[in-house]
């Protein structure tokens, strides 16, 4: 373990590792544009140049102290890249000297000369880091009075990437990002000196599931999104966390939201599940059904058309006529799209009635998977639905007889939460034949068509709750679209312009959808059936849920937060804690 | 052969490049002697007689070679660089021509030394010529059976060593020792930082050094006359032959092989017969266009070794001594040295990708006669941006000449801006203005 000292503090460094790793881990952020943990060092921009010495050693091995008895430190005449350096003992390193400050200041007007001044309809501005070393670590002026140097703008690299050659500072985390972790090797640096620009190999595109990454990687504006491109500044934006229910990967998720309209979706770093990634079906995929034609209120079925009604009315019908069946003919479809908690609720609601038949829709394709991230289930929380209760026992009916078991008249109520059949449309031409079917769903659809009662659920993006991964780990998200359910307890969290946004501001002028967290409605329904529960709020769920089954043990979504999700049954051996690497991302957040 | 210690590289033997006639002369005759010292004695040899790299960093030979792993766990591999892509060099060029034999042999006492497995001698792609030359010597040798599997039945050796030419595409930055290898391993030649050093990881991540071209073929006369012998030649710290080639306003232009710590004078006025035209020097690079020039009044009493030319700011670099006589227009000259750098800086790093490109800027500026006084100070500010913040030296050899120029004759520069001076409305875009940064103290 050799001991180092950066900027005079002491620090137990582990070997082998190099100086901006160990100063990372200690918290000191020592500038730099190309350094990534996860890719391979380039050591090409110089930003992270530091002055390091070691102490001087006498011709006979020992080592020369002063007249304070210090080691004397013999410093290297040329600065250090920190990125490319790896410690040793006893190494001492200046980060804030005069010499690295002027290095640092000399590469940001190196870097800025040929960097065109198109902030303003840039979309990087805001979360940009060279805006923000420019803040930080440059002098703030320029003596570049030539002309810039121009090259191509907007090369598109593949179907979601697009590249601005001239704002792009050749930093290589793109082409080693495409290298090393997306594993298709299709970029290269062409041209040489300030004429350098990055290119598609002949006949090749960037069309790798994981392209999107290298928009949230570089460093400036040069990469962009096509879905994103000139849709929103960022600071209009609020970003909060989420998790990704692309897959059962779970990835950690950053939801962007302006106008209560999700705008994009990037990753957010977690290293025991997607490190610093997520997949371009995750970002581009997962808000359209949010955004877009959604049950905003209930409604019931009288004499063949919908009509709207309170929720209580709904519930209050849904109860009344669920009441008319036999448990044995009545089926409960949970989802692994919604949360434990929801799972949970529905499943409690189950035994409360007596209902076995209780199953939900796995959704299982094997073309989806790949190594790095995706996997074959396409629903995040299919361990977690059966964790809580949603399963049939032997003698009940199985998602898969439901279709025959409605047709010859077995089941006639159905109770749908969160799901429309995308996948298992063969129950369709026998729905007709059910006399109750009760759904939560978040669209219109062809259920939704068919239904008696239709509820409003919210989305994964506007509740709180957990989802358990493919590797068994239990991962905590709040809400980041407002809903009429959860307006205070976004407070802060919206963006500047939604929170205070005049009501004559066109960022105000968002729908506020009247929908509730499905485990809300059902305990209105189990309560107008005298159930008497009392859940206030997600919360209170989660503590019935770790004090009923086992494997949440010991779990809060404090400890969830605080380690970053903790695997089933091992609430008391969490995963250490590190400290996470965001390269540049909108501040404040 | 090397009977004549101030002929070591270039010998005045008459068609030395076939392999007959310079086995005939001794040729081959030192491995044999490498061969019955072990490879350390041989690496001793060369550190005993203070052989200092040829390409420009004057790095000792020996001290290099004891940096190669020992054992035989990984292949190990010589670069020979003959890329010779310095502006003013043109040194490696005769070696290849004249005497190529002995830059196999050198190879093969330094392989043998180092337990090299394959050595490459990597030439300029331009070089179509030399080239040819080289491979005839190489297939000569083949077919001799020095190189290669033969090698048992020619020496009684059990040492054996493949060598292969690898053709440079014509960039100035493959010279450098790692953008070298990236080269040879068929990637863009980009420079790799250190460390890890070539010893460590080299080609294909094993274990490699690069020496100069005629680093190694000065190799075989250490052996030949001793390490303590060719020690006594020349300067005392930098000891040898030389290779100088000579170039600019001179009457007889050309390659001189002399002993280092030779005087600059000696060398323009005895060897090369005088300035042309019988002018006054203005200025000499002394080694290569990326070192800082000596001025035309201060080269008298300059000797030509790397500690002589130290006290005077300025290297030995590949020793391509260009001289430039009263009538040179110096600012010229820096702007197409500038140009130069500018055009084959590989544009890896930010320093020199973006600061070569923007003293050619400033040059072109002040020879289209709209340059101020105030850029002279920013020509040295950006020069002593780059320098020493790169990953590999081109950064320092950019920024050399221009501070050197600037500094040096800065009367010239002078006149550009104040007697031509054409005047413009300045860009008041970048000028100086307060920042958040000046405006709020502490952030």
């Amino acid at each position: 373990m050799p001991h180092i000292y950066i900027d005079d503090k002491l620090i137990e460094a582990q070997p082998n590792k190099t100086i901006i790793e160990v100063a990372f881990e200690n918290g000191i952020d020592i500038p730099h544009f190309c350094w990534h943990p996860e890719l391979t060092v380039a050591g090409n921009c110089r930003m992270c140049l530091v002055e390091v010495g070691m102490p001087k050693r006498l011709p006979n091995g020992t080592i020369a102290v002063d007249s304070s008895g210090k080691p004397e430190i013999s410093y290297f005449p040329k600065l250090q890249i920190a990125c490319a350096t790896p410690v040793s003992e006893g190494m001492h390193v200046r980060t804030k000297s005069e010499a690295a400050i002027n290095a640092q200041e000399a590469v940001m007007e190196f870097l800025l000369i040929n960097h065109p001044l198109d902030c303003p309809i840039c979309d990087e501005a805001g979360q940009c880091k060279l805006q923000e070393y420019a803040f930080n670590h440059s002098k703030g002026m320029s003596r570049f009075i030539e002309t810039k140097n121009h090259k191509p703008k907007r090369q598109s690299w593949g179907p979601n990437v697009l590249f601005d050659a001239e704002r792009c500072i050749s930093c290589s985390r793109c082409i080693r990002f495409a290298k090393e972790i997306a594993h298709q090797d299709v970029l290269t640096f062409v041209q040489r000196g300030d004429h350098v620009t990055i290119e598609l190999f002949e006949n090749k595109e960037f069309d790798s599931p994981y392209s999107m990454n290298v928009i949230d990687i570089c460093p400036v504006g040069a990469l962009t999104s096509k879905d994103f491109r000139f849709k929103s500044r960022v600071w209009d934006m609020s970003f909060n966390d989420s998790i990704c229910p692309g897959c059962a990967r779970g990835c950690n998720t950053k939801i962007g939201v302006r106008n209560n309209e999700i705008l994009r979706i990037e990753p957010r770093p977690n290293p025991y599940v997607n490190k610093f990634w997520m997949c371009d079906y995750g970002r581009l995929t997962q808000y359209d059904f949010v955004n877009n034609n959604r049950i905003t209120d209930p409604f019931i079925k009288i004499e063949g058309n919908h009509q709207k009604v309170t929720l209580d009315e709904a519930c209050s019908e849904a109860a009344n006529r669920l009441k008319q069946f036999n448990p044995h003919q009545i089926m409960f479809v949970g989802s692994a799209k919604a949360t434990n908690e929801d799972n949970y609720i529905l499943a409690k609601f189950a035994k409360l009635l007596n209902v076995k038949n209780l199953d939900f829709i796995k959704s299982i394709d094997e073309n989806f998977q790949d190594d790095l991230l995706r996997c074959a289930d396409k629903t995040p929380n299919s361990i977690g639905a059966i964790e809580v209760g949603i399963k049939p026992d032997t003698h009940s009916v199985k998602i898969e007889q439901l279709s025959e078991k409605i047709a010859s008249g077995d089941i006639q109520a159905l109770l749908v939460m969160e799901e429309n059949f995308e996948e298992y449309t063969e129950i369709f031409k026998n729905l007709s034949e059910l006399k109750l079917l009760i759904i939560l769903g978040y669209n219109h659809s062809n259920l939704s068509s068919l239904a008696d009662v239709i509820l409003p659920a919210s989305t994964y993006a506007e509740i709180e709750g957990t989802y358990v991964n493919i590797n068994r780990r239990v991962q905590h998200f709040t809400p980041a679209v407002v809903t009429s359910e959860n307006l205070r307890f976004m407070g802060m969290k919206m963006s500047r312009l939604d929170k205070f946004g005049a009501f004559n501001d066109r960022w105000t002028q968002h729908q506020l959808r009247n929908s509730r967290q499905s485990w809300k409605i059902i305990q209105k329904i189990a309560n107008n059936l005298n159930a008497g529960w009392s859940f206030r709020n997600s919360h209170d769920v989660f503590l019935e849920i770790t004090h009923n089954i086992a494997s949440f043990k010991g779990m809060t979504y404090e400890l969830l937060d605080e380690f970053q999700g903790l695997v089933l049954g091992k609430a008391e051996k969490p995963d250490p804690k590190v400290r996470n690497y965001e390269s540049h991302y909108m501040k404040p957040n | 052969m090397f009977e004549n210690t101030t002929k070591l590289l270039l010998h005045d033997i008459e068609n030395l490049h076939e392999i007959d006639v310079y086995i005939k002369n001794g040729g081959y005759e030192a491995f044999k002697k490498a061969l019955k010292m072990t490879p350390d004695e041989v690496i001793n040899e060369v550190k005993t007689s203070g052989l200092r790299g040829r390409g420009g960093a004057c790095f000792p030979t020996g001290l290099k070679w004891t940096f190669m792993p020992k054992g035989k766990e990984k292949p190990k591999f010589l670069a020979v660089n003959g890329d010779e892509s310095e502006p003013g060099s043109f040194k490696d060029r005769q070696i290849f021509e004249f005497n190529p034999h002995q830059l196999i042999e050198g190879i093969l006492i330094s392989g043998y030394a180092m337990g090299i497995d394959a050595a490459y001698i990597y030439i300029r792609g331009e070089y179509h010529k030399w080239i040819r030359l080289m491979q005839k010597a190489l297939d000569d040798a083949y077919e001799s059976g020095f190189i290669g599997k033969r090698m048992k039945e020619v020496f009684g050796t059990d040492y054996s060593i493949e060598i292969y030419i690898h053709k440079g595409a014509g960039a100035y930055i493959c010279g450098e020792e790692t953008s070298l290898m990236t080269s040879i391993e068929g990637d863009r030649g980009y420079p790799r930082f250190k460390p890890p050093f070539p010893a460590q990881r080299g080609l294909w991540n094993m274990p490699t050094t690069v020496n100069n071209v005629e680093t190694i073929a000065t190799v075989p006369a250490i052996i030949a006359i001793g390490g303590e012998n060719y020690a006594k030649i020349g300067a005392q710290k930098h000891p040898g032959t030389l290779l100088f080639g000579v170039s600019g306003h001179i009457n007889k232009p050309g390659v001189y092989e002399l002993p280092t710590g030779t005087l600059l004078t000696d060398i323009i006025y005895n060897h090369c017969e005088g300035v042309l035209g019988n002018k006054k020097i203005k200025a000499v690079i002394p080694g290569g266009s990326s070192m800082p020039p000596l001025r035309g009044d201060e080269i008298d009493g300059v000797k030509m070794d790397e500690e002589s030319l130290k006290e005077y700011g300025t290297h030995i670099g590949t020793g391509g001594i260009i001289v430039m006589n009263e009538d040179t227009d110096i600012v010229k000259v820096t702007l197409r040295i500038a140009h130069f750098y500018h055009h084959e800086s590989c544009g890896q790093c930010t320093p020199c990708r973006e600061g070569c490109g923007w003293m050619e800027k400033i040059l072109k500026r002040i020879v289209a006669g709209e340059g101020t006084i105030k850029d002279l100070d920013l020509l040295v500010s950006v020069a002593n941006n780059i320098e020493g913040n790169t990953i590999c030296a081109l950064g320092d050899a950019a920024a050399w000449p221009v501070r050197g120029f600037v500094t040096r004759f800065r009367e010239d520069f002078e006149k550009y801006v104040t007697q031509s001076r054409v005047f413009k409305a300045p860009n008041i875009v970048h000028g100086r203005r307060n920042t958040a940064d000046t405006l709020i103290e502490a952030v």
